[in-house]
């Protein structure tokens, strides 16, 4: 019997992406499947820096070299996906002389280019560095917006024939004997087209191959055929500002630690970061304390951050691994090498491979490798083109640069909407139809946010995580209705609302770590126009049939005169104090 | 050898940057960046719907997003702000409208400036007038020195026609009549100061309305403080940069800013203090200074700057001196500036009339007067200023009094402009009632007793 499909991906992150659009690009067919969104796991939850490798040039060269190969092909196919912020690390008059000489030899020994600045010269490139930062080695660190880059390389598997389905979790392996031959899958309830098939339903898909690129989630994956998958996930928090402090990648120039780095990503900065071991990738504590600690380090850098706005904050998952009998016991010490584990070799199971460790960086190399490895056992002869062939959006990024063209757009709005949309803007954003602002905070137009419902159908996170819409200072407290408005009339009253619901709960999950000082105003204004402009602190629409509203709690409305008998006046409904207390008490 | 192996010492860079010498592009880089101001906002709207512009023009965006919005999607190297910053008139309504302190009108200074000098073309006629406009005062003295040719010239249809045509001056309005003595020329010929005191002394920023149009002011002023005892000083001085802000010339601000801080701030070494008796220049000095410039000596200047009224209100029993003293049978219909709005003194004019016996002046209410200053007078603002003036001149018309009062010379010219009524100054009243003096109106300036004019430039708003 012949399978579903050739190749079978498992995990909507970047590893996962980028093997699905590898291998599609090779001519294979090929379907992915992601538990969530695209970048639900440990990909939407990164601080989003381009390494240029200078952070491992010291404890881990392999890496730091590989890391600034990638920088250099992602700055060509993946030009609407980053920016080139450069990078400092920065040395404060207690940091270590001899390490700062290592950072800058092994940056050398790795090839890449680094020069030595002064303190002054340092806060030449960024004004609010601390006024005694001794000096910094500038690199070429970028940012990368990992949203935009996973869903291109997701878009660029499609327009190859894949099958990418969101929102489907892997419940089983299947296994027949010593092979691994299929998944079953949980098509997930929820609105709209995103579920191919009826939510709640599960399906069997069956493959010549299937690859694990769950990251943090492959030891799971593996527990499913009694495969061991030993690895570490470690979580790290991170805290996004609300506006760029700095306009180049700011990190420690210090061994290891906490705290340590951050990161402009597109209007916001992100501060990063924790490392921590976690037994399990879905429940672990998100401490307050955690947040604080890191603001009062990275203060120690950017004296401004202490009291600067943060708009929410996120803790992400690495993947680690280590090969079984090394026993690192700091996970900052873990490698930060991919490790691609054939199952037919380790654990005589054929018709698997999972891959760990890794970063995001390097994404594309290791799809590379994996991919390799696929058409190998799959005896396909076909070479990877994804160094070379830029991604959707990425085409000709120089003569859309270049172009004047506003689209009738506010200019920083356009210019935001360019860069999000590279050389898509016109497709999108040339409309006869009117364009209006509907994110004000991103400067996120209509059109925009309909090519993101077109690609995405009615799940309003996709629609975010493709057009930054909701990611502002408001947190979507003034936008996602708008946005939720765009769904209709393609989609059902009860579909927008349980979109609305969902992507405002997103927002809120990041918020709440961010209640004090302005954002904590933004969440009472927020609270108070949802609740007294939709009723959303307490929606009657929402509330189930017969088991809703008691309207005979209230009582006869507004009290209007009515003349009496006796020629006085009475007001209506005003029927004393003993009545309506009664009335209340009874029901 | 690797570069690695060479000193790495605080100013040497790796050698092959040996010739590495920085060099600051934009030297202001590190104070025009206001994205932390940003973090103030939270969407409120509460700016939006407090700015006259936008109340009548639908294309203004608001300070919303002129403000806080512009400036949080812009990065370090972006410099094409939006063109919609011409259009706010600065009236800085959004400063005291915020809940939460954004520093809106720094925002739209900083960004209009920035406009001005990365998008707009300075061959354009645009740039030309409004240079001209925030530079009235560079004009101002060859006008004084022929004050009658000059506003024979500036009268004739023919000049206001070219005026349209040419610059885009509005040919509605009548260009203010220069006054045929400036207050300078006064003072050096009444031989300065009559009262000497070393307790009591202050430093008049008369600004260059007060000199050239309108000297009755600058005396009533010189008056007024004399009575109290003061000794006054007439410091050197150049435009207080208001309109030159107000159009993004913020060099030409700068430049004299300069001068006037430093001027000033030698004033305040011989124990004077600053007192300004129009409005916008008093807020220029107070706040726009220190949120955009940063000489020696300019926070000093700044904390030590008084608008004229409220100096004496402090400082002397003001309302106790006006007790028992009269102006039979005036009635004013008295507007507020924006300007002094935004300095909290809105209510004293008022108030402080009220000590006289026999005036009757009518607060005509805390909407805009829709000039702001050069902005009224561009042909393309015209029609959107009368729209913003409307309420203003309903309110006056309603009031019962025939006679307009106002501390800001523009808003004055457009109250007479919309209601044919002459308008004087709160000095030229307390003069008056404090001296004895006949009430003067100098402060209506336009020239505006024409009553076509005033009618055909209310119908076209209409």
């Amino acid at each position: 019997m012949a399978n579903d499909t050739e190749v079978l991906v498992l995990g909507g992150g970047s590893t996962g992406c980028g093997i699905a659009r590898d291998l599609a690009m090779r001519g294979l067919e090929v379907t992915l499947v992601e538990r969530g969104n695209l970048t639900d796991g440990t990909t939407g939850r990164m601080h989003g820096l381009l390494h240029s490798g200078g952070r491992y040039a010291v404890s881990d060269q392999a890496s730091a070299t590989e890391c600034i190969e990638e920088n250099e092909i992602l700055r060509d196919i993946a030009g609407h996906c980053v920016e080139l912020t450069g990078g400092l690390f920065v040395q404060r008059p207690e940091d270590s002389d001899d390490y700062f000489r290592e950072k800058l030899e092994g940056c050398r020994d790795c090839g890449i280019p680094a020069r030595v600045l002064s303190g002054r010269e340092a806060r030449e490139v960024e004004p609010y560095l601390a006024n005694d930062v001794k000096r910094a080695i500038e690199v070429p660190d970028g940012a990368v917006d990992p949203f935009r880059l996973c869903v291109a390389n997701a878009l660029d598997a499609e327009n190859h024939g894949a099958r990418i389905e969101t929102h489907a979790e892997v419940v089983d392996l299947l296994r027949d004997g010593d092979d691994i031959y299929g998944v079953e899958v949980r098509h997930e309830s929820g609105p709209g087209n995103r579920t191919h098939k009826a939510a709640g339903t599960t399906e069997e898909i069956t493959a010549d191959y299937v690859v694990n690129a769950t990251g943090a989630w492959a030891g799971q994956i593996g527990a499913m055929a009694d495969l061991e998958v030993e690895v570490r996930p470690s979580k790290g928090v991170m805290t996004i500002m609300n506006v760029r402090q700095v306009d180049t990648v700011i990190n420690r120039c210090r061994p290891k630690g906490d705290a340590d780095i951050i990161v402009p990503h597109e209007t916001t900065a992100i501060l990063g970061t924790t490392d921590e071991e976690v037994s399990d990738p879905d429940d672990y504590p998100e401490e307050g304390w955690e947040v604080d600690q890191m603001i009062d380090t990275l203060t120690e850098l950017v004296p401004i951050l202490e009291e600067a706005r943060t708009i929410r904050s996120f803790w992400g998952v690495r993947p680690l691994y280590e090969p079984p009998g090394t026993g690192t016991q700091d996970p900052t010490d873990i490698t930060r090498d991919f490790f691609l584990l054939d199952h037919a070799d380790r654990d005589g199971v054929s018709g698997m491979s999972s891959i760990v460790g890794g970063k995001f960086t390097t994404y594309r190399a290791m799809a590379e490798e994996i991919s390799d490895h696929v058409c190998e056992k799959l005896g396909v002869r076909a070479s990877c083109a994804t160094a070379d062939e830029p991604l959707p959006g990425s085409e000709r990024i120089e003569t859309l640069e270049a172009g004047m063209d506003d689209f009738g757009l506010r200019s920083p709005v356009a210019r935001r909407s360019k860069q999000r949309l590279g050389s898509r803007a016109s497709e999108v954003l040339d409309t006869d139809e009117a364009n209006p602002v509907v994110c004000q905070c991103e400067g996120v137009t209509r059109a925009e946010v309909c090519d993101a419902i077109d690609q995405s159908g009615s799940d309003l996170n996709a629609v975010r995580i493709r057009t930054r819409a909701s990611m502002g200072n408001c947190q979507g407290g003034f936008c996602c209705q708008n946005m939720a408005n765009e769904l209709h009339p393609a989609y059902d009253e009860e579909t927008v609302r349980a979109a609305l619901d969902e992507l405002y709960q997103e927002r809120w999950k990041g918020e709440r770590h961010a209640l004090w000082g302005e954002q904590l105003s933004q969440a009472m204004l927020n609270y108070a126009l949802h609740a007294t402009t939709m009723n959303r602190d307490r929606d009657p629409a929402n509330e189930d049939e017969g088991d809703g509203l008691e309207y005979d709690n209230f009582d006869g409305g507004r009290p209007t005169a009515e003349t009496r008998a006796d020629g006085g006046a009475r007001l209506r409904g005003e029927t004393g104090g003993e009545d309506s207390s009664r009335g209340r008490g009874d029901r | 050898m690797s570069d690695a192996e060479r000193p790495t010492d605080d100013h040497v860079p790796g050698a092959k940057d040996d010739e590495f010498e920085p060099i600051q592009v934009f030297p202001e880089a590190e104070e025009m960046d206001l994205r932390p101001g940003a973090d103030n906002c939270y969407k409120c709207s509460t700016c939006d719907t407090n700015c006259p512009v936008a109340a009548v023009d639908d294309e203004f965006p608001g300070p919303k997003f002129q403000g806080p919005e512009q400036w949080r999607l812009k990065r370090q190297d972006d410099h094409d702000i939006d063109d919609s910053v011409m259009k706010c008139s600065n009236c800085m309504r959004c400063d005291s409208a915020c809940p939460s302190e954004v520093p809106l009108s720094q925002m739209h200074n900083t960004a209009r400036a920035e406009y001005v000098e990365e998008n707009m073309s300075k061959l354009s006629r645009e740039y030309w007038r409004n240079r001209m406009l925030a530079n009235y005062r560079r004009l101002a003295p060859l006008a004084a020195t022929f004050p009658r040719t000059a506003n024979f010239v500036t009268g004739l249809s023919i000049t206001k026609w070219l005026g349209e045509k040419v610059m885009g001056i509005t040919s509605e309005r009548e260009f203010p009549e220069f006054a045929t003595e400036t207050f300078r020329e006064w003072w050096t010929k009444r031989g300065g100061a009559q009262v000497e005191s070393d307790e009591k002394r202050i430093a008049y920023f008369h600004g260059c309305y007060a000199n050239y149009n309108t000297p009755e002011v600058a005396k009533a002023l010189v008056r007024v403080y004399e009575h109290f005892g003061y000794e006054v000083m007439v410091p050197e001085q150049s435009c207080s940069g208001t309109p030159m802000f107000a159009n993004g010339m913020l060099d030409d601000a700068r430049r004299a800013a300069e001068t006037n801080v430093e001027e000033l701030a030698a004033a305040l070494e011989d124990g004077a203090d600053i007192i300004a008796s129009c409005s916008s220049c008093s807020m220029s000095i107070r706040q726009e200074y220190p949120e955009l410039f940063d000489f020696e000596h300019t926070e000093d200047v700044a904390a030590n700057t008084w608008d004229a009224v409220e100096y004496l209100r402090v400082h002397e029993d003001l309302e106790g001196e006006l007790e028992g003293t009269s102006l039979d049978g005036q009635s004013f219909a008295y507007h507020a500036p924006c300007h002094s709005r935004n300095q909290g003194l809105d209510g004293q004019t008022i108030d402080v009339l009220s000590a006289i016996d026999g005036i009757d002046a009518h607060d005509v209410g805390d909407s805009c007067s829709g000039i702001s200053g050069t902005y009224g007078w561009k042909a393309e603002n015209y029609e959107t200023s009368m729209k913003i003036g409307e309420e203003m001149f309903e309110h006056m018309e309603d009031a019962p009094a025939e006679t307009g009062l106002t501390e800001c010379p523009t808003c004055s010219m457009q109250m007479g402009h919309g209601t044919g009524y002459e308008i004087t100054h709160t000095l030229e009243v307390l003069e008056a009632a404090l001296l004895g003096t006949e009430l003067g109106t100098a402060g209506s300036g336009t020239g505006d007793g024409d009553a076509d004019a005033v009618d055909g430039g209310r119908r076209e708003a209409k």
